[in-house]
């Protein structure tokens, strides 16, 4: 069992209010992931849910029992820290084994379950080994095995790969992954890095300011963000915002560069419009919905990003082909794929189009 | 050339630095028929007369007790400080406990003239009869050491990782385990240095020896001062030597093995303090 | 059970101790202090004080030793920590490229930091001694002539000299601490913006040791100012009580006059002037931080 709710959390310090009237149901045996800038609170919640910070409002409950007021061992959580926080002074097999050992389970079973773990992590040979002696790889994995070891009802990750370089980076999201479908043990991970988020989730939270921003399936948060924030921050390169307006033949009004056909319900009044980037494209500067002058030029290998100056609607960033013709200087044309496109209100909040 | 003025300047500064070192230990290796017609810098026949005599125990002078004094008192003096000194700078660094009162308060202590306390804790020793006993003289020195020792645990612990507490919180230990099976084993440099520098500390005291012991209880400092109006007539400067040497040489000896750890914490003492 | 709670109360319990005994072996005798200096007590009546009122701290503001050992203190300590700051710095500096390479010339330049300060003081007693000293003798046979050192007119600068060449090497040691901590990349932006040697130390590194500075000055002022131990052994108070510091002073009071209640209130001024400067001192550094960091 692993099934985590909150219910109207808060944390305060002083009169700061870092987390507020947070509510979040995670069912048993799932990966949710909680994104945000920052400062967004997103590890203060998680500690509250480990409960190494005090939850100064609302509830926690774990499997239908109320641990806002537990110790952290009495939720029957574990760990993985950013920094690793391995026990310098201990070998691999002591520092997976310490928690059973406060325990006070006999070293014969201590020992089994050390084993056991150790084998799930490729750890056998290292056991005897000091930290100190681990490459960084290496050190997560035991942070990893420590937590295992103790069977929690569920896992929490504090940024855990952000120590790593990039390879190693994506080895180890894989092996989580790999982790979470052998063990179906309830996953919180908290990270800045939205390609984590997007890979490693069943569930994401877009958190800021302490507050839910949207939450859903990775899916879900690309293709319909719920407002601005989650629009501009899910997605790599970022999504372009352009300045928009609705005019009386239902059509978008592009600050009069240029017009979208769009059908919209009568009571939408969008005045952003959100693409990213592999939603436009290019085309001779006739054709397309509105238009610009080419200023730089990125080539990603894969494709080329394009950036186009526009008087009245900024820099857009257009994904073209990696062997675009177009060049520095030229007069483009972009083409506006209305489907894909999100639309927002003064607020923020998202549009919806009729369709 | 101006490496050869460096080491100029080093050996000037050296030497005046460490000459009554330097003359104390020529002059232990002279005898008394030399000492009379040569003040010098140099030996003209060397002789250990003069350590035998220091360790001759007569009934006046006893450099055995005077060294076992000091051992005892160092050592008492040194384990309470750090043993009352390690809770609290925990205490101090992940509980937030104290950090504008206690710790200001002990480390302020470090700079009081100490004959403020001499006085009114003569007379409560003289009350518990702890004067002239060791464990009194210990428990004293133990005031002097804590300042230091508080001051390097807490910046030892606050230097490592908090993840580390918490990671241990979560394997289910309470403060005092993750104390005593995380932090201490952790800081065990730190606590080292304490020790070392606690001790070199309580070996060298002088005032409160000089009032809270009279006879069983006198440390090396105070018992050194003792050879020095031993016989009727003048000073016999050759023993008073030999005994300022062996007063001298444990912390001195520790200080240069130990030389990187105590400057090491001098600064941090010093700095962070 | 409140986990956060039940944490701070075991923090609370971990200090308890250290708090406790400070309690018995400070705040006790710090009543007593208080007591005794309104008291008239003496040896004999040690456990029945007379509680006489002020009396005591008159006799101390009245008594001319009182504050000529305050005004020995003030300059012993101000003195003594200018000198060996200074000599501290520029050894410090100039011995550094040595120093770097071969750690263990630190250990000699810090030998005297590990011998007692009565030691110290005894020590200089062989020292100058008129007969078996080395210095008078070799002021003799190469100047033919020599100086009382402890003399009425001498005894205050030989004690500068003592101290100043046993503690110097704290000083040294603390700025050559600072001066290595000094970042390369600064010393090397500094000459990429064409600093010369004496540019670099003047705008550069003194600056950055700045902080280091002003607290080793402080450390060696109180030290010096609450000396005791090797201006006892070499000159006791004397010639005629010019060399009494505040800690022989009130010592020699207690000890050598029976005069515990002059002795206590001179503690208690001692103290309640110490603490202000020190928290006066805590307060300022703590204001300032924010500024320098």
């Amino acid at each position: 069992m692993g099934k985590i709710s909150l219910r109207k959390a808060g944390k305060q310090y002083g009169t700061v209010e870092i987390i507020r009237d947070l509510d979040l149901e995670i069912a048993d045996g799932e990966f949710v992931v909680i994104v945000g800038p920052s400062g967004c609170g997103k590890s203060t919640l998680l500690r509250m849910i480990a409960g190494l910070e005090a939850t100064t409002a609302g509830q926690i409950v774990i499997d239908g029992r109320d641990v806002t007021e537990a110790l952290p061992v009495e939720r029957k959580l574990a760990m993985v820290f950013q920094s690793y926080a391995l026990y310098p002074h201990m070998t691999v097999r002591q520092n997976m084994g310490f928690g059973l050992k406060l325990a006070k389970l006999s070293s014969g079973a201590i020992k089994t379950k050390v084993d056991a773990a150790a084998d799930t992590l490729k750890l056998t040979p290292l056991l005897d080994r000091y930290p100190k002696e681990l490459s960084g790889g290496q050190r997560q994995r035991v942070a990893i095995g420590r937590a295992i070891v103790r069977e929690p009802v569920g896992f929490l990750f504090d940024e855990p790969l952000s120590n790593l370089d990039a390879a190693l980076r994506v080895d180890m999201r894989l092996e989580i992954a790999k982790l979470h479908r052998t063990l179906g043990t309830t996953m919180i991970y908290v990270t800045h890095d939205q390609v984590e988020a997007m890979t490693l989730a069943d569930r994401i939270v877009v958190l800021k300011d302490g507050r839910v921003m949207q939450q859903g399936t990775p899916y879900e948060l690309y293709e319909k963000p719920a407002n601005l924030f989650v629009a501009q921050f899910i997605g790599s390169p970022k999504m372009n915002i352009l300045a928009c307006k609705r005019n009386g033949d239902g059509q978008l009004d592009l600050s009069g560069q240029g017009f979208l056909e769009m059908p919209l319900r009568s009571d939408a009044v969008p005045v952003q419009l959100g693409a990213r980037p592999e939603h436009l494209s290019l085309v001779a500067p006739e054709n397309g919905h509105c238009r610009g002058t080419v200023e730089a030029r990125e080539y990603l290998g894969g494709t080329t990003s394009v950036f186009v100056r526009n008087p009245e609607l900024g820099l857009i960033n257009v994904s073209a082909p990696a062997e675009t013709g177009f060049g520095i200087g030229e007069t483009v044309g972009i083409h506006i794929d209305n489907v894909r496109l999100s639309l927002f209100d003064a607020a923020g909040a998202a549009v919806i189009s009729s369709r | 050339m101006i490496n050869a003025l460096r080491w100029l300047v080093f050996a000037i500064a050296a030497f005046a630095m460490n000459f009554p070192i330097l003359v104390t230990l020529v002059t232990s290796f002279k005898s008394t028929r030399e000492l009379s017609t040569n003040p010098g810098l140099w030996v003209q026949a060397p002789t250990l007369d003069n350590y035998l005599a220091v360790f001759q125990v007569s009934d006046r002078l006893n450099i055995f007790l005077y060294l076992f004094n000091s051992i005892t008192v160092a050592f008492i003096g040194t384990t309470l400080a750090v043993v009352l000194a390690l809770p609290a700078a925990y205490a101090i660094a992940r509980g937030r406990l104290g950090e504008r009162t206690l710790l200001p308060f002990i480390v302020n202590l470090r700079a009081v003239p100490l004959i403020i306390f001499a006085i009114p804790l003569y007379m409560m020793f003289q009350w518990l009869a702890l004067l002239d006993t060791r464990l009194g003289l210990g428990l004293i020195l133990s005031i002097v050491n804590l300042p230091l020792a508080l001051v390097i645990l807490v910046n030892a612990i606050r230097d490592l990782p908090g993840e580390l507490d918490e990671a241990a919180l979560m394997d289910g230990a309470s403060r005092t385990q993750i104390l005593l099976r995380v932090i201490a084993p952790v800081c065990r440099p730190a606590i080292v240095t304490s020790l070392i520098f606690g001790f070199i500390t309580a070996w060298n005291e002088f005032l409160f020896g000089l009032m809270l012991t009279t006879s069983k209880a006198v440390p090396i400092t105070v018992g050194a001062s003792f050879f020095f109006a031993a016989s009727g007539g003048g000073v016999q400067w050759g023993v008073a030597s030999a005994v300022m040497v062996v007063g001298a040489l444990p912390p001195v000896l520790l200080g240069l093995i130990m030389y990187r750890q105590i400057s090491g914490s001098m600064t941090a003492g010093a700095v962070k303090g | 059970m409140n986990a956060q709670r039940a944490h701070s109360s075991e923090f609370r319990l971990l200090a308890m101790p250290l708090v406790l005994f400070l309690l018995v072996f400070l705040g006790f005798p710090a009543i007593v202090n208080l007591i005794y200096s309104v008291s008239d007590v003496s040896f004999e009546t040690l456990r029945q004080p007379k509680i006489t009122g002020l009396s005591n701290f008159a006799a101390v503001w009245n008594d001319r030793a009182f504050w000529q050992a305050s005004w020995f203190s003030l300059r012993f300590g101000a003195l003594t920590a200018l000198l060996e700051c200074a000599l501290g710095l520029i050894l410090a500096i100039f011995l550094s490229p040595l120093i770097e390479r071969r750690s263990w010339l630190m250990a000699i330049l810090m030998l005297p930091l590990m011998v007692a300060p009565a030691l110290v003081g005894l020590m200089y007693r062989l020292v100058l001694h008129e007969f078996a000293g080395p210095v008078p003798y070799y002021l003799w046979a190469w100047f033919g002539t020599s100086v009382s050192f402890l003399g009425p007119t001498s005894a205050f600068w030989t004690l500068i000299v003592v101290e100043t060449l046993q503690w110097t090497p704290f000083a040294l040691l603390l700025f050559y601490m600072a001066y290595r901590a000094i970042p390369t990349e600064i010393v090397e932006a500094s000459a990429m913006d064409g600093a010369r040697r004496w540019h670099l130390l003047w705008y550069i590194e003194l600056p950055l040791m700045a902080p280091t500075i002003v607290v080793a000055l402080l450390i060696r002022f109180i030290d010096g100012f609450r000396v005791f131990d090797n201006v006892y052994v070499l000159t006791g108070s004397g010639p005629g009580g010019s060399t009494a510091s505040l800690s022989i002073y009130i010592y020699e009071a207690f000890f050598k006059q029976g005069a515990i209640g002059k002795a206590v209130a001179a503690s208690v001024i001692l103290f309640a002037v110490s603490f202000a400067v020190l928290y006066g001192l805590n307060f300022i550094a703590s204001r300032r931080k924010g500024a320098l960091t």
